[in-house]
């Protein structure tokens, strides 16, 4: 108004200044957002760079950002398969010897296998039991459907601890400790209620229309669901698919339970590590720590857009 | 004429007495779907659960390597009741340990879900108001939440090693804490603290996300349209977002108060329950129990953390009327 009274048409400076306090605004926004982001990821940078450096430096406060003396030592061990011994010496030099126990056993390679084995064959029999389940579950009104889904979802809020114990019992009397198939189903049923639920919402996406109108034009039920249904909801299947392997991937209290030396998946292996007494090995520790996080981040690419669904089992549309 | 209408009338008869089992395969029944899934689930979910009520109701003896059956006993050994004359029937603690882990898991649970819900909320709030490159935070923020709970666990240790984490000795220089009661050791006085960190820091992405999702899906017009008639930016904020995402975090906190109870990684990796029990969760007490071959107890322990588990999440979505 003001500026009308004075008859000049100022609005553009009055635009532009309002444009210019915005985006001030929005830099002071992405750099207190970018500040927070960055505590959130530097205990990763931090554990990432420690497998890089020799092991006085991993200790020097505060830890340096970059790194100055890069070794590749511990992942040559751990991924490499080098011996320890060779190793330590060039790590830490006078301090060579201090090391406590499993000197050969950080080589990770044999535990990724079987969390990539156990993972994989596990994933792949929720998702076979859980395809017909969830679609069920969308398309059909059965009597004590809700019932079911509670009952579905009674097996997510069971805590580990609580169905472990039975379960290795069990396994001791069937002799199924330590063994691929034990294990394998112990991990799929974990999984398996996430990927029914996560499963019906894939579903419950796609219109009915397409199951009716395949089935007046002649198919059976399940042949509308073989031949046209599954089609569609395929991207959510590899979706819920790759969300198994990671929750399987991380798994630990089934795992430490179900087995005890053959089979150890990648986190149970790494809590054995540094079960001894006689000094942490932290720049071991960090190469495998990171040897097991990085499938997983690129696992997770894949799956970003369905991540809030698939941690809520569905009840939550990214 | 006659003859057709008969089998007209008798149509749906005639369909419904055609093989009710090849009407089975064809898929039209729901449980030709269902039976795998629940076929799988009974053997793997019930079977176990009867037999943890069994063990709970035994005790496993070490030497001869039978169990032999006590009744409550197990259940006695930790709870009782007690009849008295100001407050009638009282549930009471027998066993100070587990006591003390209750109480430990109450904190923990409160705590770090009041904790993560308000950092969620404000770091959604300040990705939803668009900073530059929003989506690519987006994508980083995940990482905490998907590395493995035992690498996270061991990565804070070190980070909060009481000489060299570069956690401790910030609190050291900020004068928060001293040497002599570090976060981790000690006489574990502040370890629940630092079992929190983990958590705090893996899991507050999950709200951030779960917000986000729901921030996005809050029509913008309703903003414009309280922005227009004056709403100040928090009394948008209080008024208009949060009540409309009640249904996104009502869901959020759900699943996390569940899997609050159930913490036992970080422990296990962390402290172990100590120093002197003051990290011991309820399920790090039943796994003692583990270990010590002790499965009645173990079992009851187990129980007793379903039960309250189960109560708990089905009272939840019965209140909040979660619908999946």
């Amino acid at each position: 108004m003001a500026s009308a009274n004075r008859g000049i048409p100022n609005w553009k400076a009055v635009q532009a200044a309002q444009h210019r306090r915005q985006l001030v605004n929005r830099i002071i926004l992405t750099v207190v957002s970018s500040l927070i982001l960055l505590i959130f990821l530097y205990p990763v940078y931090f554990w990432v760079t420690a497998s890089l450096r020799p092991t006085r430096e991993i200790f020097s406060l505060p830890p340096p950002l970059a790194l100055y003396e890069p070794t590749g030592s511990y992942w040559s061990v751990v991924i490499g398969g080098r011996s320890y011994n060779e190793v330590i010496r060039e790590v830490a030099g006078a301090n060579a010897g201090t090391g406590g126990g499993g000197t050969s056993g950080y080589y990770v390679i044999p535990f990724l296998q079987t969390s990539m084995i156990v993972g994989g064959i596990s994933t792949a029999i929720v998702i076979l039991i859980a395809t017909p389940t969830a679609y069920a579950l969308s398309r059909f009104q059965p009597r004590g459907k809700q019932n079911l889904v509670f009952f579905i979802l009674s097996t997510r809020f069971t805590p580990a601890v609580t169905a472990v114990l039975p379960l290795f019992l069990l396994y001791k009397d069937l002799n199924w400790i330590d063994t691929y198939h034990g294990l394998i189903l112990a991990h799929t049923v974990i999984n398996l209620p996430i990927a029914i639920l996560l499963m019906k919402s894939f579903f419950d996406d796609i219109p009915q229309d397409l199951d009716e109108a395949a089935m007046v034009d002649g198919c059976t039920r399940f042949g509308a669901f073989r031949r046209i249904v599954i089609r569609y909801v395929a991207p959510g299947m590899a979706a819920a698919a790759v969300l198994c392997l990671i929750f399987s991937w991380n798994e630990f209290l089934f795992t430490l339970y179900l087995t005890r030396s053959e089979i150890r998946t990648i986190p149970v292996a790494m809590s054995t590590f540094d079960s001894s007494s006689g000094g942490t090995e932290w720049g071991f520790l960090a190469a495998a720590g990171s040897a097991a996080m990085i499938p997983v981040f690129i696992f997770i690419l894949f799956v970003q857009r369905h991540l809030v669904r698939g941690l809520t089992m569905g009840a939550v549309r990214g | 004429m006659a003859h057709s209408e008969t089998i007209l009338v008798r149509a749906p008869q005639i369909a419904a007495e055609t093989s009710s089992r090849r009407r089975f395969w064809s898929g039209n029944n729901p449980w030709f779907w269902l039976t795998p899934a629940i076929i799988f689930m009974l053997a793997y979910s019930v079977i176990p659960l009867i037999y943890n009520i069994y063990l709970s109701l035994n005790e496993f003896n070490t030497r001869k390597k039978t169990f032999e059956f006590v009744g409550g006993e197990n259940w006695t050994n930790l709870l009782g009741f007690q009849v008295n004359t100001t407050n009638g029937l009282q549930i009471v603690f027998n066993d100070p340990r587990f006591a003390n882990a209750v109480g430990i898991t109450i904190q923990y649970v409160v705590f770090a879900l009041l904790i993560q819900l308000t950092l969620g909320l404000i770091i959604a709030l300040l990705l939803d108001a668009r900073p530059f490159g929003a989506g690519i935070m987006q994508a980083l923020i995940i990482l905490p939440m998907v590395t493995a709970p035992t690498v996270a666990s061991m990565l804070f240790r070190l980070l909060t090693h009481p000489q060299f984490g570069f956690i401790s000795n910030a609190l050291y220089t900020f004068g928060l804490l001293t040497r002599d009661e570090p976060l981790i050791g000690g006489t574990g006085r502040y370890a629940l603290i630092g079992v929190m960190l983990i958590e705090i820091w893996q899991w507050t992405p999950f709200f951030v996300l779960i917000i986000l999702a729901g921030l996005k899906g809050l029509p913008p017009e309703l903003m414009e349209a309280a922005e227009v008639d004056g709403a100040t930016w928090w009394q948008r904020l209080t008024h208009i977002k949060i009540p409309l995402l009640r249904g996104v975090l009502t869901i959020a906190i759900l699943f996390r108060l569940v899997d609050l109870y159930k913490i036992v990684d970080y422990v296990f990796i962390l402290t172990a329950g100590g120093p002197g029990g003051h990290t011991e969760t309820l399920s790090y007490y039943g796994y003692t129990f583990f270990t010590k071959a002790n499965w009645g107890m173990a079992a009851t322990i187990g129980l007793f953390l379903m039960i309250v588990a189960w109560v708990t999440a089905f009272a939840y979505i019965k209140i909040f009327k979660v619908r999946w």
